[in-house]
């Protein structure tokens, strides 16, 4: 499959798409979306540090949405004959329903500013042998670098697609995209000491590109997996916590990023209704959302809706700025329309949420952090749970260490309890430096202080 | 469907597998009186696979045709044959194994069929809108039903060849209450393998709501427990998330080989002599448990596999290929989520057998601790060392339930919490139905047991 014959696909069914909105709209449907999401992927899978499985896979995703009279039906489906009659099964669960909100309709068009095509034609030339051999460096590093870590499972994939989205209202939009991507997950094991889990990955829209980024992620893997080997106990104290870029993307900001959904707003969920303009974090950090940025992945020129995306302000030093808004959240909040933030794709109805968040870097550099007199507790990654509505985390720390008088002690079965929207205000100080999590959104180390650690030897 | 796909394979000589997977889910939510979102989700296709030159080759398409499907064996082994000088281990023979060969109909299917969608529409509207009446405090309440139906045909050229069908629904409620700027959240779900009044046999729509709006409600004057090493008494749901999490992830064999730490403890005691743990395939002491298959994803029929029996480790849950490494037979746990997935080594429905207490003498019994209760969610790790978390701690003091504590994050390594297991009762319960297991891709699971007395690190204050 390369560019020429995904381009005819997609041009193929944009016609398609087309004429079956007509016909629907010809037999009474007012307002019919189709989302389609079209992949075709090679993959290598490793597993007990030996290849696993070849793949090869090719789907077409259809999300047909229909508003009737304020009702909505979805329908999802990967068999293309049968799309009409796909149509109309979404148009009679519209029907069915008897609480309409006339707040609920397709989107009007809006002009696209930012046009997106990230397949690189260079990709045509690789398949499933090049991906053989990239998995065959991946285990070369792992006997030669890391003897004692064990690949559970790993993958590197060719992907090359397009999403389309074509609706009543004439929203036509495409982008078609290609990239490679690897991933690797295991841990150390050393006689009878297992260590815990650990992952990385990364992706490239070339191949130099992603070259140069998997090297990197998977010594960063192999480096936090042998840190984790011989992690011992601890006891609990009250103190700080020092945040690596995943640790703060995955746990610690997911749940304030929440709160900022439109969904959550309306619906009484989100400690963050009303606040705007307000200060809610301490005054060192701001974060933006920025979608435009052609050098990331997953920069994208539209939204789930077909809207258009835009860069925004989402914390500027603390005080909250804005909200993420699809079309009916934003006709909800009195808006004239979204803020093109409908995420999801084929799959899914249109959420509310930022697409490419970016935080601004701090002032100090990160190796003092790892300097600090008292204890600090480093917290790789937390396994646990959170709490969208009070703000509430917890969990056990994995891949911890215990930095105290310029000793870095790796540590395990150790809990860390907390509260995000409390913890805004518990920064401390946020470094220079940070990572590009996904090749999409800067994140930057933190350090937060006043949190309560648990562990499983008395005080 | 068993026909076309033999026919496929009929020029075949090596090994090759198809699995026909045709997939609809229908979901209904309402919220704030009103029919949020309706959705049907169909999926159909053929997964294939190959093993080929020692190794494995996958290929999947969505068309179910002759063509397509024959399309797709090739361009399996071709995959497999690339990759196959890059394999160092490679996998010899599969072993025979007890093949499912004939149809199997799932129960209840036609039960959801006669159901109207108006008929489901009004269940999660009704039960929401009378849910939110339950107190002024509640801000929010969600109402949700679906099901997942299923059929599967499984043919390989060493002996499957079976269909089945299944449905899975699923109810659930979650509420969140607010009093002086506080918020907090209570849910309860339920899923099964089967039909409505299975689903509904041990509480009713009202009940479930009631129970998560209670919850959210309660946790209002709530506070953290303390942290530390704690005596509990865990619920079957939380029985269910620990003998998932703590203990079947580190057994499923592809996890062995990579090194957890179950690795070489075949023999050895893991846990006090009251702890007999299962997966099995089928539901075991009544009929629903949500992970119940009839057939696995290798055409096995599945097996009820004693894991550990009496605190020494028995057995690893094993598909075809571990099955002939370790030298016995596969236990039917292959596993895949979508046509286009590759099975995996998953489990069931895992459980502890009942013992000889009664909740009632629990408590008595337990001077200094805490009963937990309301699962939330779990991970395991290669170490043994897991995490769940819980909604509800209920503080026990001199042998009677005092005040509700705010539920947070319960940790342990999993054969310390096994071998500390000294109370466990009569009851038993399947509790863990909703929801999904995850594992790479998704799958249906069900866990449960009685309930256990033993000690694990709490997080708190």
């Amino acid at each position: 499959m390369d560019r020429g014959a995904i381009e005819k696909r997609l041009n193929d069914q944009k016609d398609l798409l087309t004429n079956l909105i007509s016909k629907a709209k010809s037999n009474g449907m007012e307002q019919v979306e189709i989302y389609s999401s079209y992949g075709y992927s090679e993959d290598v899978s490793l597993e007990k540090n030996d290849l696993n499985n070849c793949t090869a896979t090719e789907e077409n995703m259809f999300g047909i949405r229909v508003i009737h009279e304020g009702n909505q039906g979805f329908l999802i489906s990967n068999h293309i004959p049968s799309l009409y009659t796909s149509i109309e099964e979404a148009y009679q669960l519209a029907k069915s329903q008897s609480t309409p909100d006339l707040d609920l309709v397709l989107p009007e068009v809006r002009q696209l500013t930012n046009q997106f095509d990230t397949y690189d034609s260079s990709l045509d030339t690789m398949g499933i042998e090049d991906l053989v051999s990239f998995a065959k460096e991946a285990l070369g590093w792992r006997s030669d670098l890391y003897d004692k870590i064990n690949i559970d499972s790993g993958d590197f994939s060719l992907s090359k697609g397009y999403k389309l989205i074509v609706s009543s209202k004439g929203v036509m939009a495409h982008e078609l995209g290609a990239e490679l991507s690897a991933s690797v997950m295991g841990m150390g094991v050393d006689g009878d000491l297992v260590g815990s889990f650990d992952y990385d990955s990364a992706s490239g829209f070339t191949k130099d590109q992603f070259q140069t980024l998997w090297k990197k992620a998977f010594h960063n893997f192999g480096d936090k997996c042998m840190g984790a080997l011989y992690a011992k106990p601890t006891t609990g104290f009250q103190g700080k916590v020092l945040l690596p870029p995943d640790a703060v993307y995955s746990f610690f900001l997911g749940l304030f990023i929440g709160s900022l959904n439109g969904t959550s707003l309306r619906k009484g969920k989100s400690k963050m209704a009303g606040k705007i303009g307000e200060k809610v974090a301490s005054s060192l950090l701001s974060i933006w959302d920025d979608p435009t940025n052609k050098g990331f992945m997953g920069s994208t020129g539209f939204d789930r809706e077909g809207m258009p995306t835009t860069f925004k302000k989402v914390l500027t030093e603390g005080v909250l700025e804005s909200y993420f808004y699809n079309t009916y959240e934003a006709k909800k909040a009195k808006l004239p329309f979204s803020n093109g933030c409908a995420t999801g794709g084929a799959q899914s109805l249109p959420g509310c949420g930022p697409k490419q968040l970016q935080i601004a870097p701090g002032n100090t550099n990160k190796d003092e952090f790892f300097k600090l007199p008292g204890k600090t507790l480093f917290v790789n990654r937390i396994s646990g749970t959170k709490d969208g509505a009070s703000g509430d985390f917890s969990g056990v720390v994995k891949g911890g260490y215990l930095l105290e008088g310029g000793e870095k002690i790796p540590v395990r079965e150790v809990q860390i309890v907390g509260n995000a929207f409390d913890a805004l205000n518990q920064i401390e100080a946020i470094a220079k430096e940070g990572e590009l999590i996904g090749e999409s959104s800067f994140v930057p180390y933190m350090l937060l202080d006043g949190f309560t650690i648990t562990g499983v030897m008395e005080n | 469907m068993r026909d076309l796909l033999k026919e496929c394979l009929s020029e075949e000589s090596g090994f090759v597998e198809l699995r026909y997977h045709h997939k609809e889910s229908r979901s209904f939510f309402a919220e704030r009186g009103r029919v949020e979102s309706t959705a049907l989700r169909k999926r159909t296709g053929v997964g294939v696979r190959v093993l080929e030159s020692g190794t494995w080759g996958f290929a999947s398409t969505s068309e179910v045709t002759k063509a397509s499907i024959q399309n797709a064996i090739q361009i399996a082994k071709k995959a497999a044959r690339l990759s196959s000088a890059l394999r160092k281990d490679k996998i010899p023979n599969l072993p025979k194994a007890n093949f499912a060969v004939g149809d199997f109909i799932g129960k209840g299917i036609e039960d959801f069929r006669s159901r109207s969608v108006e008929e489901k529409l009004k269940m999660v509207l009704d039960i929401q809108n009378e849910a939110a009446k339950q107190s002024t405090k509640l801000q929010s309440v969600g109402c949700g039903y679906s099901e997942i139906y299923e059929e599967k045909a499984i043919v390989t050229t060493d002996g499957a060849d079976s269909f089945f069908s299944l449905v899975r629904p699923e109810f659930r409620v979650s509420a969140v209450a607010k009093e002086d700027g506080k918020l907090e959240s209570g849910s309860h779900s339920i899923g099964v393998t089967g039909g409505w009044d299975c689903l509904f046999r041990s509480q009713s729509p009202s009940q479930i709501s009631e129970e998560a709006c209670k919850t959210a409600v309660d946790l209002l004057s709530s506070e953290l427990p303390l942290g530390g090493l704690s005596t509990v008494i865990l619920s079957p749901s939380i029985v269910g998330l620990l003998v998932h999490e703590a203990i079947g992830h580190t057994v499923e064999a592809d996890f062995v080989l990579s090194g957890s730490v179950a690795q070489g403890k075949i023999g050895h005691r893991v846990g006090s002599d009251l702890v007999t743990l299962c997966d099995s395939g089928s539901s075991e002491f009544y009929e629903g448990a949500g992970g119940t298959i009839p057939v696995d994803d290798e055409g096995v029929i599945p097996t009820n596999t004693v894991i550990i029996k009496n605190g020494i480790l028995s057995s690893y849950l094993h598909n075809r290929e571990t099955a002939e490494r370790f030298g016995v037979a596969p236990t039917g746990s292959a596993r895949a989520w979508e046509y286009g997935d590759v099975p995996l080594i998953r489990m069931r429905n895992t459980f502890l057998l009942p013992g000889d207490s009664s909740l009632e003498e629990m408590i008595a019994n337990t001077k200094d601790g805490y009963y937990l209760d309301g699962a939330k969610n779990g991970q395991a790790d290669a170490t043994g060392e897991f995490m769940f978390a819980v909604q509800k701690a209920y503080r026990i003091q001199n042998g009677k339930i005092t005040n509700l504590l705010k539920g947070v994050t319960v940790s342990g390594l999993a054969f310390d919490v096994l071998q500390n297991v000294d109370m466990v009762s009569k009851e038993f319960k399947w509790d863990l139905g909703s929801g999904h297991c995850g594992k790479g891709q998704p799958a249906k699971v069900d866990a449960g047991g009685p309930y256990v007395r033993t000690k694990v690190l709490l997080g708190g204050k």
